[in-house]
């Protein structure tokens, strides 16, 4: 029988699969616009994301607050697949974020380009799939959430069927999440010989004893190599410059800032959250295990910030760039599986919200710029910031938010990020380093960029950036979504760059929760 | 060895099955070849369910084995046909299905 | 070493051979030859263990649906579907990672002697049903979107549309 009570709690995601639906019965309903594709995805996103705020306590939107999960941060049974936590749903609010303003830019896609219909359904099931990903309280649960994200994902790179860039990038992207995900399940399997059970109340809470245990340690590490290809860790990262590269950018910005987020939440789940905390470091072996996977995820995290920065200082290609860069990035937020403390969960926490709006914001910029006729090389943004001032700005903000400079939002996450890593105190001091590091290196290329921009005049004669192809779309040729999603996040990044207070409180009480939540 | 039977026999098995499923993956180039030796890995996987739960000491425990290998077994069905159909998109526009065409894939 | 030891042994060996012979062999239509023969072999695999739906389920969708998939994915893709395909040559890091897998996983099953066979029951399918569509549900569930979004994504990239 269907409980009433269950559907409630799932009132978002019942409402992204009720858009879905809709497209694509609209799909088969004959020649429509893409803006009703559009209209019909963000009213899914923005109903979802009003249910998961009311539910999370913000005040106007409290009448809502019934409809969603009554139940939050109370334990669940181990034998419950699912469980509500706030860091949960404050990551569901990041990814119908990073859905919005992927959704509200693809509006401006030529409006002659086919299958819009299906591009936002896709685009809907995928952000399913990651909100289903934010309450999995078992392991294969957890893994087929992520499955279904992927299997959307696979199909939204190949959505322009007749570039075969495209359909190489998702070629590629396709055989490593296959990889990917049979390395997960594989590691699932063990874990589950190792425990008796796939649920993740139980698995990780402690070691077993004698074989077992090097069981479970080897389910473990075939779980954290499938993860790692899935956020794009050093050395499982070779993949993502490719597709995001073939990619439309539209869906590269989705990528990075979208279904990589739900990967960091899958690795919060099963390495951080409850469950490996109460393996103490210190004596014995579960505590020499936790010691030395400590140690490995921070291996990973500093491999993956430095390969990620050197290889985007040599790259010539605007969107390959934003790609090592997005690499770098998915480093720092590491930190926080690493060391594992409150405070560092909600500083990555803060690190991931604000990759979200800083590269979804850039990957959504190049698009523009290539509907203005902007090449794909670095050197042909020549004179853009000045022939395009406003699309300057944002484009600039966005690049100092990733750099970390003061006044964007990319500035407090990482102070917060690197401040929790030096209080956890001992070799994790070293890490905090290595981050400050690395982004002072990185500033080097967005600084590049920049210089480009302003300082650099094209070459006479060749007309330059954004005064090429005169595009017919409204608002000087930039397209009134993509204009919006640009200005939203651009806004976002200044407004949470001065005042981030009341957010940074949320991820901190919520990081707190999730450490207790069911152990 | 004595018995082979064994938790130690199918994990041997899986084991094998799984460095064979990699192997593939990082040798091959004929896209029909990458898809049979993913397909050789998640097999590995569904291996350890199955006789991880034959070998369960309870009821509840076994159930849930067999229940994650029936699911792991349709999805890997689905994902078959996801790439079977980027393929025959590719196969129409460029008329080969080597993965080392313009691009390279290296781990 | 009883007679299921022995037939474990057999199969086991049946499993990596046929598994190796796909990978290796000359012609495309060899390997799904090979690899469905896998897929038996790992059905019979689970009768062993007396989970007798996985050995049907296995039966039917990989050696029957899988196969006749890859088949068809051969035969649309090649024009002579008995050209001989040149394999690139056995990259050194990929034999080293393999064996690395072999090891650890080998190290892990050395680790268990001889525990374990104590005794293998058979459920009945009217028990895993219960558990597959009461208690797991929900696995269904993820299941079924992840297909919807094959399915509409799959028949979009291949239909010759109207554009």
């Amino acid at each position: 029988m269907i409980d009433t009570e269950v559907l409630g709690q799932f009132a978002p995601e019942i409402l992204l699969l009720a858009g879905t639906l809709l497209l694509f019965v609209l799909d088969r309903a004959g020649a429509l616009r893409r803006e009703l594709f559009g209209a019909v995805a963000l009213a899914a996103i923005l109903g979802a994301g009003a249910i998961v705020l009311a539910d999370l306590g913000v005040g106007f939107l409290a009448p809502l607050r019934g409809i969603g999960a009554a139940v939050v941060d109370q334990p669940v049974g181990a034998s419950a697949l699912y469980g509500f936590s706030s860091l949960g749903l404050l990551f569901q609010g990041i990814f119908l974020l990073a859905a919005f303003l992927v959704a509200l830019a693809a509006v401006s896609r030529p409006s002659d380009e086919p299958g819009a219909a299906v591009f936002y359904g896709l685009l809907l099931l995928a952000t399913l799939g990651m909100m289903l990903v934010a309450v999995a309280a078992d392991l294969i649960f957890l893994l087929l959430a992520l499955e279904i994200t992927a299997i959307a994902s696979y199909l939204l790179v190949a959505s322009p069927r007749r570039d075969p860039r495209a359909l190489e990038a998702a070629m590629k992207f396709y055989i490593i999440g296959a990889l990917s995900a049979a390395l997960s399940f594989f590691g699932a399997s063990l874990l589950y010989g190792a425990y008796g059970t796939t649920s993740l109340r139980v698995v990780g809470h402690s070691l077993p004893a004698g074989a077992y245990g090097d069981l479970a340690i080897a389910g473990f590490g075939f779980l954290l190599a499938g993860l790692a290809f899935e956020v794009t860790l050093v050395p499982f990262h070779m993949w993502a410059v490719d597709v995001y590269d073939g990619a439309p950018t539209e869906v590269s910005a989705f990528l990075a800032g979208g279904t990589k987020k739900a990967g960091f939440f899958a690795l919060f789940l099963v390495f951080v959250g409850p469950l490996l905390l109460v393996l103490a470091p210190g004596t014995g072996p579960a505590g020499t295990f936790r010691g030395s996977l400590d140690l490995t995820v921070a291996l990973l995290a500093v491999a993956t910030m430095t390969v990620g920065n050197v290889l985007a200082l040599f790259q010539s290609e605007m969107k390959r760039l934003l790609a090592y860069s997005s690499i770098s990035q998915a480093g720092y937020m590491l930190l926080g599986v690493a060391v594992a403390t409150a405070p560092a969960l909600a500083g990555a926490t803060f690190q991931i919200f604000a990759h979200v709006l800083l590269k979804a914001g850039a990957f959504l910029v190049v698009a523009a710029a290539a509907g203005l006729g902007v090449g794909p090389l670095v050197s042909d943004w020549k004179g853009f910031g000045i022939r395009r001032p406003a699309l300057g700005v944002a484009f600039g903000l966005f690049l100092l938010g990733l750099a970390g400079i003061p006044l964007t939002v990319g500035f407090f996450s990482k102070f917060v990020l690197f401040s929790a890593v030096v209080e956890a105190r001992g070799w994790f001091v070293w890490l905090a380093v290595a981050g400050v590091l690395n982004s002072a290196l990185s500033v080097f290329y967005y600084g590049r960029i920049l210089r480009t921009m302003y300082m650099e005049t094209p070459p006479a004669g060749s007309g330059g950036a954004g005064v090429g192809a005169r595009s017919s779309l409204a608002w000087d040729g930039l397209g009134y979504g993509r204009a919006a999603a640009i200005g939203i996040a651009a806004v976002l990044v200044v407004a949470l760059g001065i005042d981030p207070g009341p957010l940074l409180t949320a991820f901190q009480s919520a990081a707190t929760h999730f450490l207790t939540f069911g152990a | 060895m004595t018995d082979a039977f064994t938790t130690a026999g199918f994990l041997a098995l899986s084991g094998a099955l799984l460095a064979l499923g990699l192997f593939g993956i990082l040798t091959r180039r004929n896209f029909i070849l990458l898809l049979v030796s993913i397909e050789i890995a998640v097999n590995a996987a569904v291996l350890n369910f199955v006789y991880f739960a034959a070998f369960a000491p309870t009821t509840a425990e076994a159930l849930n084995g067999q229940s994650a290998a029936i699911v792991i077994v349709a999805l890997a069905a689905t994902e078959i046909a996801v790439g079977l159909a980027i393929v025959l998109g590719l196969n129409r526009l460029r008329g080969s299905i080597d993965v080392t065409g313009a691009t390279d894939l290296r781990l | 070493m009883n007679l299921v030891d022995i037939a474990f042994l057999l199969l086991a060996a049946a499993a990596v051979g046929t598994a190796l012979l796909a990978l290796l062999v000359r012609e495309l239509v060899h390997t799904i030859l090979w690899v469905a023969g896998f897929f038996v072999v790992l059905a019979a695999l689970y009768f062993l263990a007396e989970a007798t739906f996985l050995g049907v389920l296995q039966l039917g969708v990989y050696a029957g649906a899988v196969t006749i998939l890859l088949l068809f994915g051969v035969m649309v893709t090649r024009r002579s579907i008995f050209r001989r395909d040149a394999a690139t040559g056995i990259g050194p890091t990929s034999v080293a990672l393999a064996a690395l897998v072999v090891l650890l996983l080998g190290a892990v099953a050395w680790r268990f002697g001889g525990t374990g066979a104590a005794g293998v029951t058979a459920y009945a399918p009217a028990q895993l049903s219960q558990a597959l569509f009461g208690t797991y549900g929900p696995w269904l569930l993820l299941v079924g979107l992840a297909m919807l979004a094959a399915l509409a994504g799959a028949i979009y990239l291949v239909r010759e549309g109207r554009e």
